[in-house]
């Protein structure tokens, strides 16, 4: 299985493309390096620069201070946040029992979910968004009238991402026999899903999680669209106003986004390096 | 060997159960993969079946561990009647041909996951474990994660994961086909002792013919989704019951012949071998023989002579090519006690030393 295909298993960069490379020779590679460094700092740096530049070129936080003191910036930061984890929740929920089965049990249909999950890249997201509400019209107000249908709209929006990023994760492994090794040891679907495949998909897990919150963090148009002040609407509205505030906004956007990734990631990458003694035991006994 | 099943305080020292495959259909889309398979397994017995590649071996074992549903028929193991019950309820060991082990668990873990699902204590899995692990010789490797072994120590840690939970039959996919040869043998014995020593009734698939000879209590040959025949590995080999099981199993030469009497037929280059068929043919007819290669001798000289092609030393044999005036490939297997007789000779001349494995209608 893996042999057939090395050009998408192997690591990105080796075999075919890095022979070219090698030729051009290392200072190729530095001014690629470099320029693609720029490419994304000069940005944020000048950014950074600009967000702290009071009257007449003086060094001064105002603008974060009086961001901090904006009830609205905390608010709508909290409203994000409760958005993007009810998003991963929800997306989670929903999409590892169904990339599963899907391997396991519509091997034939595997292409099919693939495309689905890419469709809200190619139709207009009002298009999507006008779609999840009609669906969920005849819900309670619980759903409907709250950020709940926010967080419903984003596990469709960010499905591209968190759909390629458990797919891909299922791929790496076996899972059709694992899943069948398990079942002829005695194991029913919670069993199997919390030792064999929670732990076997972790990577992907995680990627999911992440590529959604962010998504949830950055996300304008739709929340506009249902009138919620997330944080990138409050953002943009501050922008009308005030610029030196909006570009602190989305630094600390940035910061925001990067904080939870850089936790989860920390937070499971340790998880894995005990993992050499047996964790699950220890919680599963008493 | 079969002493230790009984040391055990019966922990092993129980005789497997019989299993039935009673008229199994099952298809898939336009394939029918299994139809009207019948198979009935002794207690304890090995049976291993063998055939062609997309003949229904793989199936008929999924259907077996309850992994595929049968579209008709009833597989019995014991008296129970396990055709509509799920794989996690069936108590069947099951060793996959692909590496199956849980890459997220040690050796140890995967032995105990049977057992850890049940809601066994630790202690009686360790217990479990540490007895199992010793039955395949990995007990130093217990805390290594599979990636951490190779092939061959994997299938056996997958071999002991099925053991763990102390299975009704125990089924095996190809479980050797990943292994290189030194391995695959060596591993198969101890597959052979460990069945025999717990006395389990064990199905095992396999494309190799030596293995199948090697191991098997009985032999299942199948073809196009049925059983062609089940018998002992002697019996099918010098025994076969249809042309293709004489085909698959070992190597035939077809060669045209005439019937003499009711258990003689004079056959082309070789001339006259004893057979024995039912319903005889007239004498007179003309019919086409099946003879394996070690029931012809050579002899120097004679007029009714074949060409040798090459010549192939095999240990206890040598393969002779041989091809006849009529431009007929023959394959002749003699002793190598015999190797005098071809030593220099570029022809030889043929005689039969054995029975004609089949004789069927028409030369062609
Ligand atoms: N899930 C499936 N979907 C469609 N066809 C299948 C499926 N599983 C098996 N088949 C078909 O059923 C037939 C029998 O397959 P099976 O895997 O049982 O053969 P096998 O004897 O195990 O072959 P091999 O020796 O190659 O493993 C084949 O023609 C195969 O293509
Ligand atoms: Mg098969």
């Amino acid at each position: 299985m893996v042999t057939i295909a090395p050009d998408i298993t192997s690591k990105p960069g080796s075999a075919n493309n890095s022979s070219d490379v090698l030729r051009l020779g290392r200072p190729f590679r530095y001014i690629v390096l470099t320029l693609v460094g720029l490419f994304f700092i000069v940005p944020i740096v000048s950014s950074a620069r600009f967000s702290f530049l009071g009257n007449h070129n003086s060094f001064t936080i105002s603008a974060y201070t009086q961001l901090f003191g904006t009830a609205q910036f905390w608010s709508t930061l909290f409203l994000s946040a409760k958005v993007g984890v009810g998003t991963v929740f929800l997306t989670l929920l929903l999409l590892i029992p169904t990339v599963v089965w899907v391997h396991v049990r519509l091997p034939k249909l595997r292409r099919v979910f693939e495309a689905a999950s890419l469709l809200p890249l190619v139709v207009p997201s009002v298009v999507v968004t006008l779609g999840v509400i009609t669906s969920f019209r005849g819900l309670p107000n619980i759903i409907y009238g709250t950020p709940v249908i926010l967080s419903l709209e984003y596990v469709v929006l960010a499905l591209p991402f968190s759909y390629r990023a458990l797919d891909s994760a299922v791929q790496s492994i076996d899972l059709k026999t694992l899943v069948e090794a398990g079942q002829s040891l005695g194991s029913g679907w919670i069993k199997l899903l919390r030792y064999v495949l929670l732990p076997n998909l972790r990577g992907g897990i995680i990627g999911a999680s992440i590529l959604t919150f962010a998504f949830c963090l950055g996300e304008f148009a739709v929340a506009s669209l249902l009138s919620f002040t997330t944080f990138p609407v409050f953002l943009v509205q501050v922008g009308q106003l005030a610029a030196s505030q909006a570009v602190a906004l989305s630094l600390l956007a940035l910061l925001f986004t990067w904080i939870p990734l850089a936790v989860i990631t920390i937070v499971f990458s340790q998880r894995r390096a005990k993992r050499s003694t047996p964790v699950l035991d220890d919680l599963e006994i008493s | 060997m079969k002493t230790k099943t009984n040391t055990q305080g019966g922990r092993y020292g129980r005789s497997g159960l019989p299993v039935e495959f009673d008229g199994i259909a099952r298809n898939f889309k336009d394939v029918a993969a299994l139809k009207s398979f019948n198979l009935h397994a002794d207690p304890g017995e090995l049976i291993v079946l063998l055939g062609p590649s997309g003949c229904g071996k793989t199936t008929a074992l999924r259907v077996l561990a309850g992994l595929e549903m049968p579209d008709s028929g009833r597989v019995t193991i014991g008296n129970h009647d396990v055709t509509s019950l799920p794989a996690a309820k069936r108590n069947i060991g099951m060793v996959f041909q692909s590496y199956s082990l849980f890459p997220n668990m040690t050796a140890r873990e995967n032995v105990e996951f049977g057992l850890r699902v049940r809601g066994q204590k630790q202690s009686d899995r360790t217990a479990r474990s540490n007895e199992l692990l010793e039955l395949i010789g990995l007990k130093d490797q217990a805390d290594r994660y599979p990636h951490q072994l190779s092939g061959g120590q994997q299938q056996r840690v997958a071999l002991a994961r099925a053991l763990a939970i102390k299975p009704e039959v125990l089924v095996l996919d190809e479980p050797l086909s990943a292994l290189d040869a030194k391995v695959r043998s060596s591993l198969r014995d101890e597959i052979r002792r460990i069945q025999l020593e717990l006395g389990i009734t064990t199905f095992f698939v396999t494309h190799d013919q030596e293995e199948a000879l090697a191991i098997a209590d009985r032999i299942a040959v199948m073809h196009q989704g049925q059983l062609e025949q089940l018998d002992t590995p002697l019996a099918v080999y010098t025994n076969p019951a249809t042309e293709f099981v004489a085909e698959f199993v070992g190597t035939v030469n077809r060669l045209p012949g005439k019937v003499i009497n009711s258990n003689t037929v004079e056959v082309a280059t070789v001339g006259p071998i004893n057979y024995a068929y039912d319903g005889a043919f007239p004498s007179g007819s003309q019919v086409e023989v099946l003879v394996r290669p070690e029931s012809i001798g050579v002899r120097d000289g004679g007029d009714d002579t074949c060409r040798v092609l090459a010549k192939s030393f095999l240990g206890s044999t040598i393969k002779l090519t041989l091809l006849d005036k009529s431009d007929r490939l023959i394959i002749v297997a003699i002793p190598t006690s015999e190797a005098a007789l071809v030593a220099n000779s570029e022809t030889v001349s043929l005689y039969s030393r054995g029975d004609a494995l089949l004789v069927k209608d028409g030369a062609r």
